[in-house]
């Protein structure tokens, strides 16, 4: 009977080893059904493709769009760049570190292992570069060489110089289009813009190198010339079929992301006279498609625009019609005026199409480099030729967002004929010419036309100057890095900040924005 | 049967005694060893007596809520019945000789509701027999035989005793002079006793005038007096001093003197959460505990509640306490969500507050580490051990019936400007679209009270330009809010075969907001049941359904009415704004944000409802494999199913086409336990408990998520009518084994030293790192048993304690990176989705240590007591998601990172500054002050996001106007703005001082009772406040208003003197963008309150003279809580507005008024 006791106590105590000590059932426990661990290369880069496009669309709309003039409204909260006011917009472009940029380098990471996946690592890189070019123009002296390494243990990456980020870029972009190799595995679909087409990713990384090589003919015209010359040699985008899109149909979280915010925030579908932001097309942007007649009117006007009309039962009807389209002034109401309902909106059907693509860069764009290459002396060929190639491609576009944005090859013509390219004129009034186009061309990549712009300088736009406005008056020169990065990273931070004329706001420059 | 038999195995005498052989054919045995015995018939009573200790010892601890009344009825029973049945109802134990029980006749007795004493003078009447009351033990003697009696631990005989003929005779009273029935009387050394009469009067034969008698009553200190050549002897007793007696629940359920504890514990009786009540719980502790930080969200009623104990333990992780319900862990998951889209949260409750306050006989608060300790990682934060009611042995049912009702009106109201009304730029609206953009914004002309020319949001010319203030809108727009609460519940049981209680509880409650209502039902079943003597089986079963209908959206704008009934402009009456949707069931806008909705249109066309469903079953078998050492297994599962969904109509102006979300979720928290628990007490003074124990916790969530947007039938509506659908499933899963022991020495009563040990090891972390042994150890010393103490203290306790707590703060499957899929791709292609959080898979659990010292002493007969506890809490390798730069790839990093710690002290002061038979004022008082300290980060941080070394946790930080050195403020020539400061410390979100005071006022059959409750030393930033200054309705908004416009000045960036004006069309401008300058002169505010919590004037309806309706007892209150704000800062909301019980404290924003509760409760007895 003792011994029963005891042998209780014993069975007892040997419980409780045995419950405390299944560690293997708890590490069973911290497996999560439905995580999966590891990157696959192809889905991952997928997704890299759709955060980029996804990356600040409400905020590039409401930043550049406004403060290029393409879009104006009576809201002061909203209005970053129709008023110069809230930073706050600027900010979330640096997002793409933890995004997009994150993705593709695992994407890169996960594809450098295995030989045969060449070209996953080079059209990752492409897009790596893309990423970061975006960037670097927007915020100047960025984390390059040393971000995104935070899986391995760094935190607080320094920040490379621009003119140094340019260079690597160039070298990036080189090495992998000369890396594709057409006879080993691609993205296949899962390359939502060439299907893993490696013959257009060259193109595409050598029309890249265009863009940025020009980027430099204000600061560094030897340098420009020669990524330019390098570019052309490669070969970029010249036919439509090469354009670099990325598709989205209408569904649940398949739809264009700047459409789906555009629509939410905004262009509410059937016409809601109380628009949330009370955003309305610009002034600037309708007056310069409607042209001073209508030989100089540009046919997208009628593809871009629309006038909600009230009908007899209140209810609206959107109208195209040249004569109805008129732009509201940036920067002159902060309240709803009066006269509301009598400005332009966007297309709704086909600029804020649900299922409209993300262009990443075409014929359009390259035509235009070229043309301007040519006024700059970097190349060799018709300038002419390719303007009007660009505008014939930039007016072809818009047929890829649906029906309402097909244009007649007549009229596409007729609008060459009334508006031929200034042969005789001064480069810069070529110059002018060719970036006033590409302003109308890039209404959907406000990230390039504010660089463009700031380039150039053309087209021509008049600062409003708000009261109260942060920026004296000024049209914006720079993003503002997020002050994160002072708390986080301040030791690379306050360097770059330093090298930087010693600002971070909108009115700093970066390197290659000479004054 | 052997009553004794000889063993071997042990130098000198080896007795066994069979004390309570239960089992058939079973005997237990005890061996016992003793060098010196004197007879065999002493042997034998040393051993009963030892034994008695033991048993008392562990009855005691189980006596908690035993009265001293019987109840039983029979005809011709054997006295064992009778003593069995008294030892249920009163704790009281018997203990006699077999054969001395066999003399006995049976007995007749009828009693209900009968003093002990009364009952046992009508059993031993008669009898062979008489009885002798030793502490809780009724010892049964033959009659006027001397009883010889050796030394024993439990009454000191020193001698044998012969019984002599001197007689005392006495009346025992106590100090009003109120008789004492049932009085314990006995003769110092000896078991010889008596017991005092109804009527206080007692008689006992004392062997010479040397002896001393011995007066023990409970609750009553124990009064000796020599008898010297006195042969009446009355004696008047006083209350005894609690902190001797009390007994409270500690770790597992157990019961620990409260004496030999070695920190601080507070308990709360349940009456204290039912007469002045709250919906959840956890915000009737507020004020009422030191140390013991409540925030109760302004959500309506059905909210949830943040309760902190000592400060903020963990950076990100959970800080609240752990709740624990009869010994087991519950959960209590918040059901705060994000609604629909937006930052607007719906406050759907949390676990503690699925809690019926009607089924809790106490709570107690464990808020030092060793008391955690036993509980391991979850205890961290504190326990608040929650022990329902249970049933008695009683004759017939118990009934008690309770109702409780409330209406409540806002606790206060905004005090902003009417001197300017509607519109912008000084200028009233005179269009109907002027009044839409400046629906929000009181920059209009000045209020001249003129009709005509003002035209409103409906295009309606006619109402005058009149203030129209936030009072008069909020009575206009909201109701008074009502909260009635109906329980009832049956106990009883013939015998503790089996003993139950069944508490039925129903609450409806009504918002103030129009339409929000919430209700709770509730059922509680508590059944115990004794199998013999050995096994004790206890099941409790808990079942609550909550339904929360159309629950206030709080936050931000989206899904609320608080936005409009806020900030409307200052000249509009809400109710022009009713029905809120035009003939087509549109909203009508009444400004030009469609995220700011129309208040009627969110009552009237919007909706959420949420449903739970949650099963709490708990059962547990306790072994008694000997009197001194049990085992009892105790297991519990917390389930609940809970159901919710919120929709926007076809019309809603910010979503044309409609939102719908719906989620249902599954969640199990099962836990088994296993203890051991032995005591014994050796070399006579010493006393050990010992303790020994595994545990199990298993966690499960599945949920599933139905939602979409763009419903394609208007007025459906389903999910099955959503043209874009999404569905989400979520899964995780994590647990915890434990092994754990504890033991408790003590020395006389006077020293007690405890120490426990516990090991750990989570499944959230990785094998190899996920396990932490640590240990407690505590001493207290009853200093005024220890040593002479001047007569002015009559009671003090010395203690310190040092406890660590492990822990594993992080969620499942966080420490190895992995990847998701997107639902249903990218048009067909598969799209793998990343996490912006680094995971790290060599995460190790966190320490928090307690150091721990106090005193507790009582002056002047107990009429004045003061218990002041010192604490450092110091947690260290904290587990945190760190922000770190996203240029690094993650926005977070989960490290175990930096250190905390928090040091404070708790003062209780009571007092009874009037004692007397009608009147008696009882005071309470209670101070803390924590000081949140972050010590250390992990190396290169020096700050992360609102953490700072050597600032408290929860430092709120922002920018503020730049000034230069000789204090003027800096403006940017561009923009004619100030230039904003780098970030400044506005403060803590989290106020350091809290304290409590309580008053009871008892005269006669009346009670009042009040308690203030106040915080001092945190800020509140307020997001209300921002848009009341940004839309110009703060009065700070009135300078510069007028032709003459705003002048600023100061000096520019370059330090040259710069001036401004403002003209009076951008006056509105520059206060709109100024708010976001300086939010803390526009919208952080200094956070102090004191508030009158509650108040509550009860009278004891006099029922015994009620003879014709069989009541025992009757009680009716007029109760209040919230009545008043005594002092407060904040002129724009209640100080207490919080929306989030997240660790992101000191936040405010838009949130449905609090309330003030008026109303009535009702308790009756049957």
């Amino acid at each position: 009977m003792k011994l029963n006791r005891i042998n209780k106590i014993v069975a007892f105590f040997t419980m409780v080893i045995v419950l405390t000590a299944c560690t293997d059932e708890l590490a069973k426990l911290n497996k999560n059904p439905n995580a999966y661990e590891e990157v696959n290369p192809k889905f991952l880069f997928t997704r890299a493709l759709l955060t980029q496009a996804n990356l600040n669309p409400n905020g590039n709309r409401f930043n550049n769009m406004q403060m290029l003039q393409q879009e104006a409204t009576y809201s002061e909260v909203t209005a970053p760049g129709d008023k110069y006011f809230a930073e706050g917009y600027v900010r979330t472009n640096w997002n793409a570190y933890s995004g997009c940029l994150k993705d593709i380098n695992l994407v890169i990471d996960a594809s450098s292992k295995d030989p045969n996946n060449v070209n996953l690592r080079a059209v990752a890189r492409i897009w790596r570069v893309y990423i970061y070019h975006q960037l670097t123009d927007l915020y100047g002296d960025i984390p390059y060489s040393e971000a995104n390494k935070g899986l391995s243990g760094a935190y607080t990456p320094k920040y490379d110089i621009q003119s140094d980020i340019y260079k690597n870029m160039v070298v990036e972009l080189d090495e992998s289009a000369k890396a594709l190799d057409a006879s080993k595995t691609t993205y296949g679909s899962s390359d939502l813009i060439y299907s893993g087409n490696t013959t257009s990713w060259k193109q595409f990384a050598y029309s890249l190198m265009l863009r940025i090589g020009m980027r430099l003919s204000k600061i560094d015209m030897a340098e420009s010339t020669r990524i330019v010359k390098l570019a052309i040699a490669g070969g970029p985008i010249t036919t439509a079929g090469a354009l670099a899109k990325i598709p989205y149909a209408d569904g649940a979280l398949t739809r264009n992301p700047l459409s789906d915010q555009a629509r939410i925030l905004d262009y509410v579908d059937g016409q809601n006279p109380l628009n949330v932001q009370g955003s309305k097309m610009s002034k600037r942007l309708i007056d310069h498609l409607k042209g001073n007649s209508t030989t100089t009117k540009d046919p997208r006007l009628n593809v871009m625009s629309i006038l909600w009309v009230k009908q007899a039962d209140k209810t609206y009807k959107a109208d195209t019609a040249t004569a109805l389209q008129r732009g509201m002034q940036n920067a002159q109401f902060n309240g709803y005026p009066a006269d509301f309902e009598s400005y332009s909106e966007p297309n709704v059907d086909v600029v804020y199409s649900y299922s409209a693509p993300f262009v990443v860069m075409g014929p359009a764009e390259v035509n235009f480099l070229l043309s301007e290459a040519v006024v700059l002396g970097m190349h060799t060929g018709d300038a002419a030729a390719f303007y009007s190639d660009g505008v014939k491609a930039a007016m072809a576009q818009w047929a890829l967002f649906g029906a309402g944005g097909v244009i007649s090859s007549d009229k596409v013509t007729t609008y060459l004929a009334n508006n031929p390219f200034k042969s005789a004129g001064t480069a810069n009034d070529k110059v002018e010419q060719i970036s006033t186009q590409k302003w109308v061309l890039f209404y959907l990549d406000q990230i390039e036309n504010f660089a463009n712009w700031r380039r150039t300088g053309y087209p021509v736009l008049i600062p409003t100057n708000y009261p109260g406005n942060i920026t004296g008056g000024r049209i914006p020169r720079r993003y503002i890095v997020p002050e994160s990065e002072e708390t986080l990273n301040k030791t690379n931070f306050l360097a770059a900040k330093a090298r930087q004329s010693g600002d971070n706001t909108l009115l700093s420059r970066v390197w290659w924005d000479k004054p | 049967m052997n009553l004794f038999t000889k063993a071997e195995g042990c130098l000198g005498h080896v007795t066994t005694i069979d004390l309570k052989p239960t089992i058939p054919g079973e005997n237990r045995y005890v061996k016992y060893c003793k060098s010196q015995l004197i007879s065999s018939n002493s042997i034998l009573l040393v051993m009963k007596l030892t034994f008695i200790f033991l048993f008392a010892l562990i009855f005691n601890v189980q006596a908690e809520g035993y009265s001293q009344k019987v109840t039983y009825s029979g005809e011709n029973v054997a006295i064992e019945k009778v003593f069995s049945s008294i030892k249920k109802q009163t704790g009281y134990g018997f203990f006699f000789q077999k054969e001395l029980i066999r003399l006995a006749k049976p007995v007749t007795i009828n009693a209900v509701n009968e003093d002990l004493s009364e009952v046992l003078n009508s059993v031993f009447k008669d009898q062979p027999l008489e009885f002798s009351i030793q502490n809780k033990t009724i010892l049964v003697l033959k009659k006027t035989v001397p009883v010889m009696i050796p030394e024993s631990n439990l009454v000191n005989i020193s001698e044998l005793l012969e019984v002599k003929d001197i007689i005392v005779k006495g009346q025992i009273s106590d100090t009003r002079g109120e008789t004492l029935p049932g009085v314990s009387i006995k003769i110092k050394g000896t078991t010889v006793g008596a017991t005092s009469d109804l009527d206080g009067r007692y008689t006992i034969n004392v062997p010479n005038k040397n002896s001393v008698i011995v007066f023990t009553y409970i609750g009553y200190v124990t009064q000796e007096q020599t008898v010297n050549d006195r042969t009446t002897l009355n004696v008047k007793m006083e209350a005894a001093n609690t902190a001797l007696t009390e007994v409270v629940v500690t770790a597992f359920g157990l019961s620990r003197q409260k004496k030999a504890l070695a920190y601080s514990v507070t308990e709360v009786k349940g009456e204290e959460f039912t007469t002045s009540r709250e919906n959840n719980i956890a915000n009737a502790f507020s004020g009422k505990v030191a140390g013991v930080n409540v925030t109760g969200m302004a959500s309506g009623p059905g909210g949830s509640s943040r309760v902190i104990i000592r400060g903020n333990g963990s950076l990100s992780g959970n800080n609240q306490p752990l709740y624990v319900v009869n010994g087991m862990p519950i959960s209590n998951i918040a059901r705060a969500q994000a609604q629909g889209e937006g930052a607007t949260i719906l406050d759907r409750g949390d676990g503690i507050s699925s809690i019926n306050p009607d089924d809790i006989e106490s709570v107690n608060i464990l808020k030092g580490g060793p008391a955690a300790a036993l509980y391991g990682s979850q205890a961290s934060n504190g326990v608040i051990l929650i022990t329902t009611k249970k049933g008695a042995v009683q004759k017939g049912i118990g009934v008690e019936i309770g109702s409780n009702f409330t209406v409540g009106s806002p606790s206060m109201y905004p005090d902003l400007q009417y001197e300017y009304g509607q519109g912008l730029d000084g200028i009233k609206p005179l269009t109907q679209a002027q009044s839409i953009s400046s629906g929000r914004l009181s920059f209009g002309a000045k209020i001249d009270d003129a009709v005509g020319g003002y035209v409103q949001f409906d295009g309606n010319a006619s109402r005058p330009y009149s203030a129209v203030s936030v009072k008069q809108n909020w009575q206009n727009f909201y109701r008074p809010s009502t909260n009635l609460t109906n329980n009832v519940a049956f106990s009883g049981g013939n015998s503790s075969a089996l003993v139950y209680r069944l508490g039925i509880s129903d609450l409806r409650a009504n918002a103030l907001e129009p339409g929000s209502s919430y209700k709770r039902q509730s059922a509680n079943l508590d059944v115990r049941s004794e199998l013999g003597k050995k096994i004790i089986i206890e099941t409790t079963f808990h079942y609550n359904s909550d339904q929360g209908t159309n629950r206030p959206g709080n936050g931000y704008a989206d899904n609320t009415t608080s936005w409009a009934t806020n900030l409307l402009a200052n000249t509009v009456d809400i109710r022009n704004l009713a029905p809120g949707y035009d003939a087509n069931f549109n909203e009508v806008q009444w400004q030009q944000v469609p995220e700011a909705q129309n208040p009627y249109f969110v009552i009237n066309r919007m909706g959420n409802t949420d449903k739970k469903n949650r099963f709490m079953g708990q059962a547990s078998i306790q072994y008694n494999l000997l009197k001194n050492l049990f085992v009892k297994l105790n297991g519990m599962r917390d389930m609940d199913r809970f159901e919710s969904m919120d929709y926007m109509p076809f019309g809603t102006a910010k979503r044309p086409k409609g939102l719908f979300n719906s989620g249902t979720s599954f969640n199990t928290k099962s836990t088994a336990q296993l203890l051991v628990n032995y005591n014994a007490t050796f070399l006579t003074n010493f006393q050990v408990t010992a303790m020994a124990g595994a545990s199990i916790d298993r966690n499960v969530f599945n949920s599933t998520y139905n939602g979409g947007s763009e419903f394609i039938v208007p007025n459906f509506i389903s999910f099955s009518n959503l043209a874009l659908q999404t569905a989400t499933i979520g899964f995780s899963s994590f647990g915890q084994n434990s092994a754990f022991g504890s033991a408790e020495l003590s020395y006389k009563g006077i020293f007690y030293l405890n120490g426990t040990a516990r090991q750990d090891w989570f499944s959230t972390l990785n094998p190899g790192k996920n396990s932490i042994l640590y240990p407690s150890v505590g001493a207290s010393v009853i200093l005024s048993d220890a040593i002479k103490l001047p007569s002015l203290i009559s009671f003090a306790k010395l203690r310190a304690s040092y406890a660590q707590v492990g822990g594993a703060t992080v969620s499942p499957y966080q420490i190895n990176q992995a990847y998701g899929f997107q639902q249903g791709g990218h048009l067909g292609q598969p799209v793998q989705t990343t996490s912006t959080a680094l995971s790290n898979p060599d995460l190790r659990p966190l320490t928090s240590t307690t150091y721990e010292g106090g005193v507790d002493i009582q002056f002047l007969k107990n009429r004045l007591g003061l218990d002041f506890t010192y604490y450092n809490r110091k947690t260290t390798d904290d587990i945190y998601s760190t922000a770190i730069a996203s240029s690094s790839g993650y926005t977070s990093a989960l490290l175990n990172v930096g250190e905390l710690s928090n040091k404070g002290i708790e003062v209780l002061l009571t007092g009874q500054p009037i004692k007397s038979t009608k009147f008696n004022w009882d005071v309470s008082a209670n101070y803390a002050y924590n000081k949140s300290t972050i010590e250390k980060l992990s190396s290169g941080l020096t700050q992360i996001a609102g953490v700072q070394i050597g600032r408290p946790f929860n430092t709120l930080r922002g920018r503020t106007y730049l000034e230069n050195a000789s204090g003027q403020r800096v403006f940017n020539r561009l923009s004619g703005y100030e230039v904003q400061s780098p970030e400044v410390e506005y403060g803590s979100g989290v106020p350091p001082h809290t304290m409590g005071l309580t008053n009871n006022f008892r005269y006669k059959n009346f009670a009042f009772n009040f308690l203030i409750d106040a915080k001092f030393g945190n800020i509140v930033q307020s997001g209300l406040s921002r848009y009341l200054y940004r839309f110009g309705l703060s009065k700070n908004t009135l300078p510069g208003r007028g032709p003459a416009g705003l002048t600023v000045s100061g000096v520019d960036q370059a330090g040259l003197p710069f001036t401004k004006t403002w003209k009076e069309a951008e006056v509105d401008t520059y206060y709109n963008n100024q708010a976001s300058i300086s939010p803390l002169t526009t919208s952080v505010f200094d956070g102090d309150f004191i508030k009158l919590r509650s108040v509550v004037l009860s009278y004891n309806l006099p029922v015994k003279k009620l003879k014709f309706v069989n009541l025992q007892s009757a009680n009716f209150s007029l109760v209040s809580r919230n009545l008043a704000i005594i002092h407060k800062k904040i002129t724009d909301f209640d100080p207490e507005s919080a929306y989030t019980i997240g660790n992101d404290q000191g936040g405010s924003s838009n949130t449905i008024p609090r309330t003030r509760d008026i109303g009535f409760n009702l308790v009756v007895k049957f």
